[in-house]
């Protein structure tokens, strides 16, 4: 399990290194968002199932760390917002030069 | 009344709530410029109030949210670091505030623009006053969003790209400070700051204890711009609109100095060693090559971005050299450079905002100073305060900085960074020759009106009282570089006995 985890982790991360790179501006927030869960799923893997209880119950058994998941459950909300929000600017910079390639949005530089 | 313990929360508290209340009004917008400025004093006043019950305290006030013990619940602790750095935050954001009300911007009347002015100064202090690393991302993460609408909606054409840029990248910031967080966690089982310190200190190295040290520098240098994660600075405190430009490249890239002190000298003492060594090649690399880029700009705003490059350079220098001494030095030239590089925007848009086209572009803005004597004079005196000449404070601090790293030995980075000190004074000088000397090139003049000069004449009036009157803020950096001494200081007030 722990190894699977791991190597779920690493491909995440692995492909959205690769799409964030693109030069596409939605791929790369694709990538961002694939990232965004690779993250999640490390935080997880941190201890969020050590113990098979429920953190809240009375039950005499090793129970499972609650803190990981209220992280992720912050994290998720914040990126979410994050997307939102990037997407919003893109509509904005796509429909001011008319494409989605990063390499044409440059009048900044000039 | 209250136990001082409370201190620690208001000035979180009050720009928060005072956030909310100006999303109310928003349809009086005078009534919601005022109710901010308001807010920003009374935080302001309630920073001091801290600062003064931390240093008569003699120990950090630590407020423990939800009356959970300590490394169960968030506790929020206010040492001597902390409490500077509010101090400083405040203090320019007040002025940040002074300015937009007197600023002629189309930015300043959306409804959201004073919340989120709000926002940002409580992100900012939430981040540097918090005592878990958790609740640090989240107020970061509020600081960014904050800071990047405010810049996307600039007047500036620019200012969505430029945000853009931004968000991206400290998005990736966010990741590395949780993929820091997850580590440390996985390694010893809290995230509580105190008590991280502490297990590192104590409990055997955990193997993710390095990539845990390297995602915090990472993320701190993007929040700091410190190269190589430099390059969306200039761009983003160019397209910012002035008032919040002037609180990104002061108060803003600070946090990452601060993150930086913190490593440094409570969560990795142990390891501080390689820390302040990447930091003193990563500052001296910074001070050569935001020199030399502020030299070739075309933007007075641009030149002043560059230079935040340069200056932060100066104070992980300080932070990286690790004596008493000179983490002293670094802490004061953090607050000075602060209210330098705050002032000097400002006063860059304040002559942006009479050219004839609202630019801070040497080919527009040449000569439109020439009826503007008292902004010429007023950036005269801040252009010798980042150069570091007397009787400002950025002598102070230059000075300190220099004693410190002769009396630390660091006599190679001291070669490098006096001679790009030089770089400070013939780029400021650039500039205010080009806008008070040269003559205006044919059909450009100067508008009758524009923004107000009220704020960035507090600030240089600031600059000049603290180089004269230096001695309550070197006071204040020595006793907070003696607690940052002494970590055991700081894990005791948080985890008690």
């Amino acid at each position: 399990m722990t190894l699977l985890v791991a190597l779920t982790v690493g491909l995440l991360f692995a492909i959205g290194i690769f799409q964030m790179l693109q030069r596409n501006v939605i791929r790369s927030l694709i990538g961002l968002m694939i990232l965004a869960n690779a993250v999640n799923l490390f935080l997880l893997s941190t201890g969020a199932y050590e113990g098979l209880e429920a953190a809240y119950t009375t039950a005499d058994q090793p129970s499972s760390d609650p803190l990981p998941q209220a992280l992720i459950l912050t994290a998720i909300v914040i990126s979410m917002g994050g997307t939102a929000f990037i997407l919003a600017m893109l509509i904005i910079i796509s429909a001011r030069y008319k494409t989605a390639d990063m390499d044409e949005v440059d009048r900044l530089k000039k | 009344m209250f136990s001082s313990n409370v201190l620690v929360v208001l000035p979180i508290l009050i720009p928060l709530t005072g956030a909310a209340v100006a999303i109310l009004l928003r349809k009086r917008r005078g009534w919601q410029a005022g109710w901010t400025l308001a807010t920003m004093i009374a935080s302001m006043v309630f920073s001091f109030l801290l600062l003064a019950a931390v240093w008569r305290g003699g120990e950090p006030l630590v407020f423990q949210s939800g009356g959970w013990p300590a490394p169960f619940g968030i506790s929020l602790v206010a040492d001597m670091l902390s409490a500077v750095f509010v101090v400083m935050t405040q203090l320019v954001m007040v002025t940040g505030i002074l300015y937009a009300v007197g600023s002629k911007d189309k930015v300043v009347t959306y409804p959201t623009f004073y919340p989120l002015f709000l926002t940002l100064a409580t992100g900012l202090t939430g981040a540097m006053l918090t005592g878990d690393l958790f609740n640090m991302y989240v107020f970061a993460e509020l600081l960014v969003i904050s800071g990047t609408i405010l810049t996307a909606i600039s007047d500036d054409r620019f200012g969505t790209e430029a945000a853009y840029k931004y968000f991206y990248i400290s998005l990736l910031a966010s990741f590395f400070m949780l993929l820091a967080i997850g580590s440390l966690y996985a390694g010893y089982g809290t995230l509580n700051m105190a008590s991280l310190a502490a297990n590192i200190a104590t409990k055997e190295v955990s193997p993710l204890l390095w990539p845990a040290i390297g995602f915090l520098m990472a993320t701190f240098m993007i929040k700091s711009a410190v190269f190589p994660f430099h390059f969306w600075q200039p761009d983003f405190h160019t397209a910012a609109p002035t008032a919040v430009s002037a609180m990104l490249s002061s108060v803003v890239v600070k946090l990452g100095v601060y993150g930086f002190l913190r490593m440094t000298t409570l969560l990795f003492v142990a390891q501080a060693p390689t820390i302040r060594a990447i930091l003193i090649v990563l500052g001296i690399i910074g001070v050569i090559f935001g020199g030399l880029s502020a030299l070739g700009t075309h933007n007075v705003k641009r030149m002043l971005a560059y230079s935040t490059l340069a200056q932060v350079g100066f104070i992980l220098i300080g932070v990286g050299w690790g004596t008493a001494l000179s983490i002293t030095a670094a802490i004061i030239f953090a607050f000075n450079h602060s209210i330098i590089k705050a002032a000097m925007l400002m006063l860059a848009g304040y002559v942006a905002s009479r050219a004839s086209v609202k630019s801070a572009a040497f080919d527009i803005v040449t000569g439109v100073g020439r009826p503007l004597p008292a902004a010429g004079f007023l950036f005269f005196l801040g252009s010798l305060a980042l150069a570091g000449i007397p009787p400002t404070n950025g002598f102070v601090s230059k000075m300190l900085f220099f004693d410190s790293g002769i009396r630390a030995e660091g006599y190679g980075a001291l070669l490098l960074v006096g001679l790009a000190s030089i770089f400070t004074l013939m780029y400021t000088v650039r500039a205010f020759q080009r806008i008070w000397w040269q003559k205006p090139a044919e059909g450009i003049s100067t508008k009758g009106s524009g923004d107000r000069l009220l704020a960035p004449a507090i600030l240089v009036t600031l600059i000049m009282v603290l180089g004269i009157w230096a001695q309550p803020l070197v006071a204040a950096a020595q006793w907070t570089s003696a607690w940052l001494g002494d970590p055991a200081l700081y894990i005791q007030a948080v985890l008690g006995g």
